[in-house]
């Protein structure tokens, strides 16, 4: 059951009743095929989360293309139809197996169970409250996740890194052009209507000899702003042909995490994906180098060592002990990165097309609220608490944790623990004397 | 306090040698030689005497740009204050400057001088000798004459907060008795002759029967907000910045101000800023002077970079570099005007503003705030 929530818990081990609300998706999932025809003629856009703000998405939409099950969801808020009470229609119109239901409403749904596995993940940590850092300040420091989505075929620049400058920049020269064939194309009809360049009706008009007519203010007023507009749009169109996909970049490990500030633990699986992801860059354009800035590399894994050499070797990876300072920025957009190389004792300055933080794992948002549904603690760092000798259990028998929402871990680390959790719960389930009466899960 | 104990306090056996405080540290980028995370790690390697027979002590600005960075949260700015406090009594010193002037000049304070400080304040306005508000002047008096030299006119700050406290209905105290604060002597190592100064000025102001003591200085004020009250416990009354003072007029509506400045850019200090994490009080004000002609330097609150030297010692071509830059930078936001909120930044970056051409007025915030009151 996606797109749900958990509303009310009660019972114990063995026996455990829960209140689930299944939101409304206003399509319905049986009949959807997931076509997505509907996407295609929504007139209504908007940012796209998944995207992490970073591309745009339709108010009829797919969270993700992998997305289970495949099917479509109405953002209610933005729906002309749903949220803005306009008539639209749209998607319904065109849905050939007639999947879209404006009448759909939240269900609730009661489930029995014997154990409960929490697997609820983990949130990235906001690197805006680090001011040195200039997050959200420099358009060209980003995140890992969103350097994770510029740098996916399916993301907002099909895998091309392009600088987020340079897509606000497009943004800017977009809007421009717009007004200025709007003003062209009333400009058109007058220099038709009255036979005349603009140019020469300009001259005319400034030199008080145009004589009288109903349109000329109107006439002027549009020449003037259609000037405006390209004076604006030159420099902006100078910059944007100058302008290229990030090559060289700047990785900062440790971003919110081994930080006393913010949190204390280290995330564990940042190392690994910065390697990763210059790895990706280097493949996607062999010109493309990194530095990767850290305090050491915790290469911590099967083979994970093995693959930093390897970075450091075939990928143009520069490893540099040294903990980030600031970040300032250059008037071309371009972050500058000062640091002490702690290895020759000096302090340097870098100038990189984009620097990417490995921003901290931090217990997702819903954990606070949840562990009060639930009757769960939680740790220091406020992931659900559990002791080291039995890591998949909570503080309430019968439920058990995996994954992120115990603490930092990668990826098969999670599924490891997924797997463990599985058969805590199943060891559960078949010997609770209650089991018999609940399904399980 | 040994280097054991001082390492300690300020918890740098935390230090990672991540090095985001030299990457950090102004000093750092100037004279190579200097960096906070060798001198932690010299400390925690047992060469703590190296460290002590070592001028470049006093070189640390203790702006708390580290401090505000570091990860393991180690008061580095104390640590050093700490370890000059040994240095001292081993016969270190620091390079004074102005010929050590200032300190002869608050060493003298601690044996019972007389001295006429109230004369320009009754020029300006109403002062009374008791109430409820204490406005500690602080060394202004003596920059008027020490630095009548660059054009520093440092009373007339003092004068118009009497003039905008009267205007708001406030006679406050002004005290011929008052001393010092002693923020030098300590940052320079000498606490002896900071609590002599600190206690005598405990004694004027509860004396004074004052229930709230004004602060223009930034260093006055952080130095009561943290070490009065660390060295002698809870003080008795209130401590505000005149800042904050000034936003609460504007919310009675006691004072209103024409919005008309220039294009203005503004300096934290370091003891205003992060030391004691006033920022928005002076935006405030400058927003309402200047609207969108108030514009930042791109290193700003959290930021900021020091003004180059501070506890009158060790001023190098190193401060004259850093400031000169940070000039730089205020010229570079296209602002004609840099406001400071601190007398020392004032002094220190008119100095190095004498030395060369450079389109750019340096100008008080509460001055600033003076004219334009309506």
């Amino acid at each position: 059951m996606t797109y749900s929530h958990l509303e009310e818990v009660s019972g114990e081990v063995g026996a455990f009743q829960l209140k689930v609300r299944k939101k409304a998706r206003y399509v319905n999932e049986d009949l959807c095929t997931g076509c997505g025809a509907c996407v295609e003629k929504c007139p209504t856009t908007v940012e796209d989360a998944f995207n992490v703000g970073l591309g745009e998405r339709k108010a009829i939409y797919k969270y993700f293309p992998q997305g289970i099950p495949s099917t479509h969801c109405i953002d209610a808020e933005n729906c002309r139809q749903l949220g803005q009470g306009k008539k639209c229609g749209i998607c319904a119109k065109v849905c050939q197996a007639g999947a879209v239901d404006y009448e759909q409403q939240d269900q609730f749904v009661d489930l029995e169970v014997g154990a409960i596995v929490l697997a609820t993940g983990y949130d990235v940590f906001d690197p805006s409250v680090i001011p040195e850092y200039g997050y959200g300040r420099i358009d060209n420091v980003v995140t890992a996740i969103e350097f994770e989505r510029l740098l996916s075929a399916s993301g907002p620049t099909h895998g091309h890194l392009d600088r987020p400058s340079e897509l606000a920049l497009r943004v800017e020269i977009a809007a421009l052009d717009k007004d200025l064939k709007k003003f062209n194309r009333q400009i058109d009809k007058l220099e038709e209507k009255h036979g005349k360049k603009t140019a020469e009706f300009v001259k005319e008009f400034k030199a008080g000899q145009a004589g009288e007519d109903g349109d000329f203010e109107r006439w002027a007023s549009l020449a003037e702003k259609a000037a405006v507009a390209e004076e604006k749009l030159a420099p902006l169109n100078k910059k944007e042909a100058a302008a290229h996909t990030a090559k060289k970049l700047a990785f900062i490990q440790c971003v919110g995490s081994r930080d006393f500030r913010f949190n204390r633990f280290c995330s564990s699986y940042c190392c690994m994906h910065s390697v990763k992801e210059a790895m990706i860059a280097h493949e996607h354009d062999n010109e493309t180098t990194s530095s990767i800035f850290c305090m050491d590399l915790r290469a911590v894994g099967r083979g994970f060592e093995e693959y930093k050499l390897r970075g450091g070797k075939s990928a143009n990876i520069q490893y540099i002990r040294g903990r980030v300072a600031e970040i300032t920025e250059d008037e071309a957009h371009n972050p500058i990165v000062w640091y002490e190389s702690t290895t020759t004792r000096t302090v340097e300055h870098e100038t990189f097309d984009m620097v990417v933080l490995a921003t901290a794992c931090v217990p997702s948002a819903g954990t606070p609220k949840l562990a009060e549904l639930m009757g769960l603690d939680l740790d220091e760092n406020g992931f659900f608490k559990t002791d080291s000798l039995i890591p998949l259990d909570t503080s309430r028998p019968g439920i058990f944790v995996c994954g992120c929402a115990q603490g930092p871990m990668d990826i098969p680390e999670s599924v490891a623990q997924a797997s463990s959790a599985a058969a805590r719960a199943a060891e559960v389930v078949f010997t609770a004397p209650k089991a018999a009466s609940g399904g399980g899960k | 306090m040994n280097i054991e104990d001082a390492a300690q306090a300020t918890q740098t056996y935390y230090c990672l040698d991540c090095g985001v405080c030299t990457g950090s540290c102004p000093v750092s980028r100037v004279l190579p030689s200097f960096s906070p995370r060798i001198m932690v790690e010299k400390a925690l390697l047992g060469l703590g005497d190296e460290l002590l027979k070592d001028r470049d002590l006093w070189s640390c600005l203790t702006c708390s740009r580290c401090f505000e960075r570091c990860p393991s949260s180690i008061d580095f700015p104390e640590f050093m204050r700490l370890l000059r406090e040994e240095a001292i009594k081993l016969g270190t010193q620091p390079a004074y400057s102005h010929h050590g002037m200032l300190q002869t000049i608050m060493e003298l304070q601690t044996q019972g001088i007389n001295q006429r400080k109230t004369d320009w304040a009754r020029e300006a306005g109403k002062v009374a000798e008791k109430g409820d508000t204490f406005f500690f002047v602080g060394c202004m008096p003596y920059f008027q004459v020490i630095f009548r030299y660059l054009g520093v006119d440092s009373l007339s700050v003092s004068q118009n907060i009497i003039k905008i406290l009267n205007g708001a209905g406030i006679e406050p105290v002004v005290s011929d008795d008052e001393h010092c604060c002693g923020h030098d002597m300590l940052w320079n190592g000498q606490v002896e002759t900071f609590e002599k100064l600190a206690s005598h000025n405990l004694e004027v102001i509860r004396a004074s029967g004052a229930k709230r003591v004004v602060f223009n200085c930034p260093e006055g004020f952080y130095t009561f907000k943290r070490h009065y009250t660390e060295h002698f416990g809870d003080l008795g009354f209130e401590i505000i910045h005149f800042y904050d003072l000034v936003a609460q007029m504007f919310e009675e509506g006691s004072i209103s101000v024409e919005n008309g400045v220039g294009p203005i850019t503004y300096h934290d200090p370091c003891r205003l800023g992060r030391m004691a994490k006033v920022y928005d009080g002076p935006r405030d004000i400058l927003t309402r002077l200047a609207g969108d002609n108030f514009v930042e330097m791109e290193r700003n609150r959290e930021n900021a970079v020091c003004c180059g030297t501070s506890g009158w010692a060790n001023c190098s071509t190193g401060s004259k570099q850093i400031q000169v830059e940070r000039l730089k930078e205020a010229q570079a936001t296209g602002a004609k005007t840099l406001v400071t909120a601190c007398q020392k930044c004032q002094i220190h970056l008119t100095c190095a503003l004498s030395n060369f051409e450079m389109d750019l007025e340096l100008k008080d915030l509460t001055s600033l705030l003076a004219e334009a009151i309506t």
